[in-house]
C-alpha cells in the first residue's frame, strides 16, 4: 500500500457539528483520511524500529567488549561504561518512538476507515476531532524523546570526557552516569504515559464509531 | 467513560509521579557524589522506585488494552453486525471464489465457515491474567528489594548481594509485564479475527480472513526470545549474587548483565510493536471489506 503526505481532498471543508452525546466531531462529504501525526506514523515506524535493533546490537556488543576489558583498565572501562547505556538507550529511543507511531498508525486507521464506511453508505461523514489524549500522547512522546536524547547526550559526553587517571575524574564520571541514568529512566516513563494516552484514545474512537455505525444504518434505513 | 481506561491513566500518572520522584533521587546523588560519599545509597532506592514506576505505567497500559477487548471491541462487533443487515448492498457481485486470494494487506482466505482460533490466539487469551499478575509481584518484591539494597553499607558483600538480587527481580517483573501486555495485543488480534469472521457469516456470506502476516510472525518470534531471555537474566543475577564475595568478578557480571536484561525487554517491546502493526493492518483490511460489503454486498 503507498503512503502519500499530501492531505485527502474533500469536497467541501469539515465543519465543526454539535453532537448531544459529548463527542467533539466535524462533518465532511468524504473521509478526511489521515492527519499529519499518522501519516508520519505509518512512515517512521519501520526506520525507528530498525535504529532500535542496531542500537541494542551494538550496546551489547560493546558490553561484552567491556566485559573482557582488564580491570586496571580505567579509562577503556570508564568510556564502555558510559556508551554501552548510551547505545542500549538509542535502542529503547527508536523501539519506543516505533510503538509510538504504530499507535498513530492504528488510529489512522480508524479515522480513514470510519469515514470510508461513513462514505461507502452515502451518509454524512463524521469524524472525531483530535482528543485530549491524542494530544497528550504526541506531547509526551516528543518530550520523552527529548529528554532520553539528553541523557544518552550525557553518557556521550562522558565517554569523551574522562579518562579515569585521577580520583577527581572517576568522581566527574560517576555524577555524569547518575545524571544520565536518571534522565534516560524519565524518557521512559514519558514514552509509556504517552503510549497509554495513544490507547486510551483507541477506546474512545472505537466508543464513537460503534455508536456512528448504528445512526447510520438507522437514518438511513434498509438500502434495498 | 470506560473505567478501565480511567484507571489506566491515573496508573500512568502515578506511575510518571514516582519516576519523576527518583530522577530527582538521582539529580541529587549526582550533584553530591565526592570522595566521601558515593551516593550508593540512593542510587539503590532511585533505581528500585523508577523501574516499579515504569511497572506501574505497564499495568496502566494493560488495564487501557483490557478496555479495548473486554468492552470496546466487541461493541464494534455487534454495532458492524447489526448495521450491516440494513447497510449491506445487493450489487450482484460476482461469487467469490474459496481458497486463497491476494489482498492490498496480504494473503487471506476465503472459507464458508469463521476460522478457527490460531493456537497463538489461544495461548494468548490463557497466558495474560497470570503473566500480568506474577509480574505485579515480582516488581513488588524488587521494590521492597530496592529498600533492603540501600540500607546496606556500600562496598560490602551484602550490599552487592542486595543489588544483584533486586536488579534480577524487577527486570524479571517487567519481562513479565511486558509478555503479559504483549499476550493482550495477541489477544487483541484473535478478537479482530473472530468478530471479522463473526460479521461476514451472520449475513450469511463467505468469509474472508487475512492469514498470518510475517509481522505477527516476527512478534511471536520475538516475544518469546525476549522471555526467554528476561529468566535467564534473572537466573543469571542470581549466579552473580553467589559471586558477591569477589568484587571484580561481580563487576565483570553486571557489565553484560545490565545490557542483557534490557536486551530481554528491548526484544518483547520490538514485539509489541509489531503486533501494534499488525492490528493496524488487520483493521485497515476489515475496513475495506466493510465497504466492499455496503457497496457490493461481497
Amino acid at each position: 500500500m503507498t503512503t502519500t503526505l499530501h492531505p485527502t481532498p474533500t469536497t467541501t471543508p469539515p465543519t465543526a457539528v454539535p453532537r448531544n452525546d459529548g463527542f467533539s466531531v466535524v462533518r465532511s462529504d468524504t473521509s478526511l483520511g489521515y492527519n499529519l501525526p499518522q501519516r508520519m506514523g505509518r512512515r517512521l515506524w519501520l526506520p525507528m524500529f530498525a535504529m532500535a535493533l542496531t542500537g541494542w546490537a551494538v550496546g551489547f556488543i560493546l558490553a561484552i567488549v567491556e566485559a573482557g576489558t582488564d580491570r586496571s583498565d580505567v579509562d577503556d572501562l570508564q568510556t564502555l561504561g558510559h556508551l554501552v547505556p548510551a547505545f542500549m538507550f538509542i535502542g529503547f529511543l527508536g523501539v519506543f518512538a516505533a510503538i509510538t507511531f504504530a499507535v498513530a498508525r492504528i488510529l489512522g486507521e480508524f479515522r480513514k476507515g470510519g469515514g470510508e464506511v461513513q462514505e461507502a453508505a452515502e451518509a454524512p461523514v463524521e469524524t472525531l476531532k483530535m482528543p485530549t489524549t491524542a494530544k497528550a500522547m504526541l506531547g509526551f512522546m516528543m518530550m520523552a524523546m527529548m529528554v532520553m536524547a539528553a541523557g544518552i547526550a550525557t553518557n556521550f559526553v562522558a565517554a569523551g570526557a574522562f579518562d579515569g587517571t585521577n580520583a577527581a575524574d572517576i568522581i566527574d564520571s560517576a555524577r555524569y552516569g547518575a545524571v544520565g541514568a536518571g534522565l534516560r529512566r524519565l524518557g521512559v516513563v514519558t514514552y509509556l504515559a504517552g503510549i497509554t494516552c495513544g490507547l486510551a484514545t483507541i477506546i474512545e474512537v472505537l466508543r464513537f464509531q460503534a455508536i456512528r455505525i448504528r445512526e447510520v444504518a438507522a437514518s438511513l434505513g434498509q438500502r434495498h | 467513560m470506560s473505567r478501565y481506561r480511567t484507571v489506566g491513566l491515573a496508573l500512568a500518572v502515578i506511575g510518571l509521579m514516582g519516576a519523576t520522584a527518583s530522577v530527582i533521587g538521582n539529580f541529587v546523588a549526582g550533584s553530591g557524589i565526592d570522595v566521601d560519599n558515593t551516593y550508593q545509597e540512593t542510587l539503590a532506592w532511585t533505581f528500585g522506585l523508577s523501574i516499579f514506576s515504569f511497572g506501574l505505567v505497564k499495568i496502566g497500559i494493560a488495564l487501557v488494552l483490557m478496555g479495548i477487548i473486554v468492552v470496546r471491541l466487541w461493541f464494534r462487533v455487534d454495532a458492524i453486525k447489526t448495521s450491516l443487515v440494513s447497510l449491506h448492498g445487493h450489487g450482484g457481485a460476482p461469487g467469490v471464489a474459496r481458497g486463497d486470494l491476494k489482498t492490498a494487506w496480504g494473503k487471506a482466505t476465503v472459507t464458508d465457515m469463521p476460522p478457527r482460533l490460531l493456537p497463538i490466539h489461544r495461548l494468548a487469551r490463557f497466558m495474560w491474567r497470570p503473566m500480568l499478575a506474577m509480574g505485579a509481584m515480582a516488581l513488588s518484591t524488587g521494590l521492597v528489594a530496592s529498600w533492603v539494597w540501600a540500607d546496606k553499607t556500600p562496598g560490602t558483600e551484602s550490599f552487592r548481594q542486595a543489588a544483584a538480587f533486586t536488579q534480577g527481580v524487577e527486570f524479571l517483573g517487567e519481562t513479565l509485564l511486558l509478555s503479559g501486555i504483549a499476550f493482550l495485543s495477541g489477544t487483541i488480534l484473535a478478537g479482530l479475527r473472530e468478530g471479522g469472521g463473526e460479521v461476514q457469516s451472520s449475513l450469511g456470506l463467505p468469509v474472508t480472513t487475512l492469514k498470518m502476516p510475517a509481522t505477527a510472525k516476527a512478534f511471536v518470534a520475538l516475544m518469546m526470545m525476549g522471555m526467554m531471555a528476561g529468566i535467564v537474566q534473572f537466573v543469571l543475577y542470581l549466579g552473580q549474587l553467589t559471586n558477591a564475595d569477589d568484587p571484580a568478578s561481580f563487576a565483570s557480571w553486571a557489565n553484560w548483565l545490565g545490557p542483557l536484561r534490557e536486551l530481554a525487554l528491548g526484544l518483547i517491546l520490538a514485539g509489541i510493536a509489531l503486533a501494534l502493526v499488525t492490528i493496524g493492518n488487520v483493521l485497515a483490511f476489515q475496513f475495506d471489506r466493510v465497504k466492499s460489503l455496503i457497496r457490493t454486498g461481497a
